[in-house]
């Protein structure tokens, strides 16, 4: 079975600082790949090279077999690939079911008009439980509500791969637990997912693949519970607490 | 769908109603407020042309006035030099119109804020410069006077009634299309790009080719505009036809009403061109100096506009002043 | 070859001016992200109130530079509390329309306390000129060349060295911080929106003592800001001196060789390249907000 994601030497640099080097990586059909890493460690840049948000200095990206290094994001999203912000980027003279149906506009499903767009975006507000808010403006959401947003966006899209980049991230823990749901049942319907993520232990549970990232690269790949045991992991990223408490 | 289309055919019959009722005044009408009804409707399809990329879009273009000044120079020169009917000249402009946004817009609405917005102008006043320096086709400063009457008159010259129609038609159209824009798909994607790039990008919206065809309709209705004020004039000069004043005027207007509303640019500019005659009239001396006086307090008491203002008012049944600028100070 | 000399000595001269003029426009430009129309006007008001100075009191104009100086900076300050720090968060083109309103009402202004008349004022110097071989060098563009390199550095030690220019400098890179810094955003605002206008108020007193001047020439004043603030980089001090020379250079020598208004079309041309090229400005450094990524 060929990878729906699959990069080659990705690499990218800044003005001679490299954000991205040499990740080469694969993720089959349902897969779920956690990506970790302490900050500047080239976690989101890594999501921007595969969606087209930023251009590779060297390096390969292929989705589903096709070669789409260099293309525009728009073109990139028609190859069924969706994705969030870290920093969360609503369209705020929108209203939140508005903002979830331009996802479905011109996602790769394009409806036919705006308002079959807009009477479709009830269906992934739901899933994030935004129903209930669906005509607030985004303005008016909490912190948590609006990463909810920022995922119904682009589950709206019908992903056939979904970059989430720490979409958990000032959740409380009693709201990690259904957004970890619906990524596993999101994974059961045969969406491959890619998560960014610094809530450690929410990442570990739900991946069926871990990628530690130090300084732009790979630092180790594993199964979760191999990962965490890696000592270069431990002190590259977790510190020494974490692996005391979990020894 | 039958929903829908009831819907639409509404809005179809509220137009022919609006039609019936904008045009009966044309006989009851003297000639002079014919004319100045005529510049009102002018300022609407100029202001609505900046609503689609400056509203919607959020590319604030500070050079607009260089489509007015190329679709009237398309017009006169056509007319002058090739002795051209009007009506051939129309569509002429058009294709300028459009044409020089569409190959400006690629390189320049890659800038962004006011860097596009000097950008815009820089290219407005360049062209300026330009026609002046080619006198051979455009006479230059002393600028082309088209043949209105007598044996060289391509097209017999409207009048003032005339004019009256054609700008009326013209703003309809701006209205009709600027309602359209504003429930299509391609106006959603030009909202999410004023609001933002990336993540518009993300949701699969070209944004290139989003941008480019709303500055081409902003080309459109304002060269279109351009055109027939040139046959409206009949002597035009290029520091009249590319006058940075009539970009401000079109941006004022629009913001006074409300920017990437349908309805704001309209009344934006029906307020403020009457309200500037009625100045001009009755405070001969001071009425630029009042007039930017009243822009002034415009932006500090309603920076979201007249229509969004008097919602807000309505929605919460009350009026207050200084709502919207408490979420925008420092 | 005489004639190139004399151009560019003009220019360069001229350049330094136009420079005073810019240098303000660019501090408010790049510290608040707000394009000022009505930057001209306020040059135009300083030459007024020089002139005045000069012809009411006979006061010369390189001492009631100092007077416009701080009557504008009180002028400005209260413009930037009362007026603009309001909308400071809206949409771009409020602000755009708030400065234009503001020019309308000053040129207009102007025009009803002065008339729309050129005027011009007589410094102590009067008009004559160092002689450089065939070239003349006249001392009052000599003077105001000297100013605006002056103002320019007196200007890059104040906000260098400080504490007043590191809180403009910190607020111009970041709001937030600035704030949590204990800055107070509203005032180094107001203060740097008066320092502009107090330098422009400044220049526009030293440009009476070279040119004619009315109220409808503030559009013209706004103008060649813009075009000097690109070409030298957003709130880069040395870049706006650099572009004034630039500017200077190419009116002077365009003025010499090229027929009519050719030279304005050229130099519209290398500003929208600048732009597309290079937003950072041909000195400046990278702006990265300029331009989108994708």
């Amino acid at each position: 079975m060929t990878a729906v994601l699959e990069t080659r030497g990705l690499s990218r640099k800044f003005g001679g600082v490299a954000a991205v080097s040499d990740v080469s990586l694969s993720v089959a059909a349902g897969e779920v790949l956690g990506v970790i890493g302490p900050n500047g460690a080239g976690k989101s840049t890594l999501i921007n090279l595969i969606t087209g948000h930023l251009k590779p200095s060297t390096g390969r990206v292929v989705i589903d077999g096709q070669d789409v290094t260099g293309r525009k994001p728009w073109v990139i999203a028609k190859t069924r690939v969706a994705r969030t912000f870290q920093i969360v980027k609503p369209f705020r003279n929108l209203t939140v079911r508005e903002n979830v149906a331009i996802g479905s506009m011109y996602g790769p499903e394009r409806a036919g008009s705006a308002p079959e767009a807009i009477g479709q975006a009830d269906e992934a507000l739901d899933r994030v439980g935004l129903s209930e808010k669906a005509d607030l403006t985004p303005g008016d959401l909490s912190v948590a509500d609006a990463r909810r947003l920022e995922l119904a966006k682009a589950l709206a899209m019908k992903p056939r791969l979904l970059l989430l980049d720490e979409v958990m991230a000032g959740l409380r823990p009693s709201e990690i637990e259904p957004a970890l749901d619906l990524i596993r049942s999101l994974r059961d319907q045969g969406v491959t997912v890619l998560v960014v993520e610094h809530v450690m232990k929410a990442i570990m549970a739900v991946s069926d693949e871990v990628l530690v990232m130090h300084e732009g690269s790979e630092l180790t790949r594993g199964e979760p519970d191999e990962v965490v045991k890696d000592e270069r992991v431990v002190e590259a990223y977790l510190g020494k607490r974490y692996a005391e408490r979990h020894a | 769908m039958a929903e829908v289309q009831r819907h639409w055919w509404r809005w179809v019959l509220g137009f022919a109603i609006l039609l019936v009722v904008a045009t009966a005044p044309a006989w009851l009408l003297l000639e002079s407020e014919q004319r100045t009804l005529a510049s009102v409707f002018m300022f609407v399809v100029l202001a609505q042309g900046w609503n689609l990329i400056g509203g919607f879009a959020g590319y604030p273009s500070f050079g607009n006035v260089v489509f007015f000044g190329l679709g009237g120079y398309t017009t006169a020169v056509l007319m002058v030099k090739a002795g051209a009917g009007f009506w051939i000249t129309l569509p002429a402009a058009a294709v300028v119109g459009v044409g020089f946004a569409a190959l400006m817009g690629i390189p320049i609405l890659r800038l962004r804020g006011h860097y596009f917005a000097v950008a815009t102008l820089g290219v407005a006043e360049g062209m300026r410069e330009v026609v002046i320096n080619t006198g051979g086709l455009t006479g230059g400063n002393r600028g082309l006077t088209i043949p209105a009457v007598g044996a060289d008159a391509t097209t017999s010259y409207p009048g003032n009634t005339g004019f009256y129609y054609l700008f009326l038609v013209l703003a309809l159209g701006a209205m009709v299309l600027v309602w359209g824009v504003a429930r299509s798909r391609f106006g959603y994607a030009l909202r999410a790009i004023s609001q933002d790039e990336d993540a518009a990008a993300a949701a699969g919206i070209n944004t290139t080719r989003a941008k480019i065809a709303a500055f081409a309709l902003a080309g459109l209705l304002t060269s279109l505009a351009g055109a027939i004020y040139a046959f409206q004039q009949v002597s035009i000069y290029p520091d009249r036809l590319f006058s940075v004043d009539i970009t401000v005027l079109m941006v004022v207007m629009a913001v006074f009403g409300g920017a990437g509303t349908v309805i704001g640019p309209m009344v934006g500019a029906v307020i403020l061109q009457y309200l500037s005659e009625w100045l001009r009239d009755n405070l001969t001396d001071y009425h630029t100096f009042v007039f930017g006086g009243i822009i002034v307090l415009a932006v500090l008491v309603m920076p979201m506009g007249l229509v969004n203002f008097t919602r807000d008012a309505w929605k919460q049944r009350r009026i207050s002043l200084l709502a919207a600028t408490r979420k925008y100070r420092l | 070859m005489t004639e190139f000399l004399q151009a560019t000595v003009y220019g360069l001269l001229d350049g330094g001016l136009l420079a005073l003029f810019a240098i303000g426009f660019s501090l408010v430009w790049g510290v608040m992200n707000i394009v000022n129309l009505a930057h001209g006007a306020l040059v135009v008001t300083g030459a007024y109130v020089a002139w005045k100075l000069n012809t009411a009191m006979g006061l010369d104009p390189y001492l009631g530079m100092f007077v416009a100086a701080a009557a504008l900076f009180a002028g400005g300050y209260l413009v930037q509390r009362l007026l603009i720090n309001q909308v400071v968060n809206a949409p771009i083109w409020m602000t755009l329309l708030l400065t234009f309103g503001l020019d309308l009402l000053i040129v207009n202004g102007l025009i009803l306390l002065f008339s729309a008349d050129f005027r011009s004022i007589r410094s102590g110097i009067g008009s004559n000129s160092l002689a450089l071989g065939d070239v003349r060098v006249p001392y009052e563009r000599l003077a105001g060349f000297g100013i605006a390199v002056a103002v320019t550095l007196l200007l890059v030690w104040f906000m260098n060295h400080t504490r007043t220019g590191l809180a403009i400098r910190t607020t111009g890179m970041d709001r937030a911080a600035a704030r949590l810094m204990g800055v107070s955003v509203r005032h180094v605002y107001a203060l740097t929106f008066g320092i502009a206008a107090a330098l422009a108020g400044m220049a526009g007193a030293v440009l009476g003592t070279i040119n004619t001047f009315s109220p409808a020439s503030a559009p013209q004043f706004t103008l060649q800001s813009f075009v000097i603030a690109v070409l030298g980089g957003l709130g880069n001090m040395w870049g706006a001196l650099a572009g004034g020379i630039m500017l200077g250079l190419v009116q002077a020598w365009g003025g010499q060789y090229l027929s009519g208004t050719l030279i304005n079309a050229i130099a519209f041309g290398v500003l929208v390249l600048v732009l597309i090229v290079k937003p950072s400005g041909l000195v400046g450094r990278p702006f990265y907000e300029a331009r989108a990524e994708a």
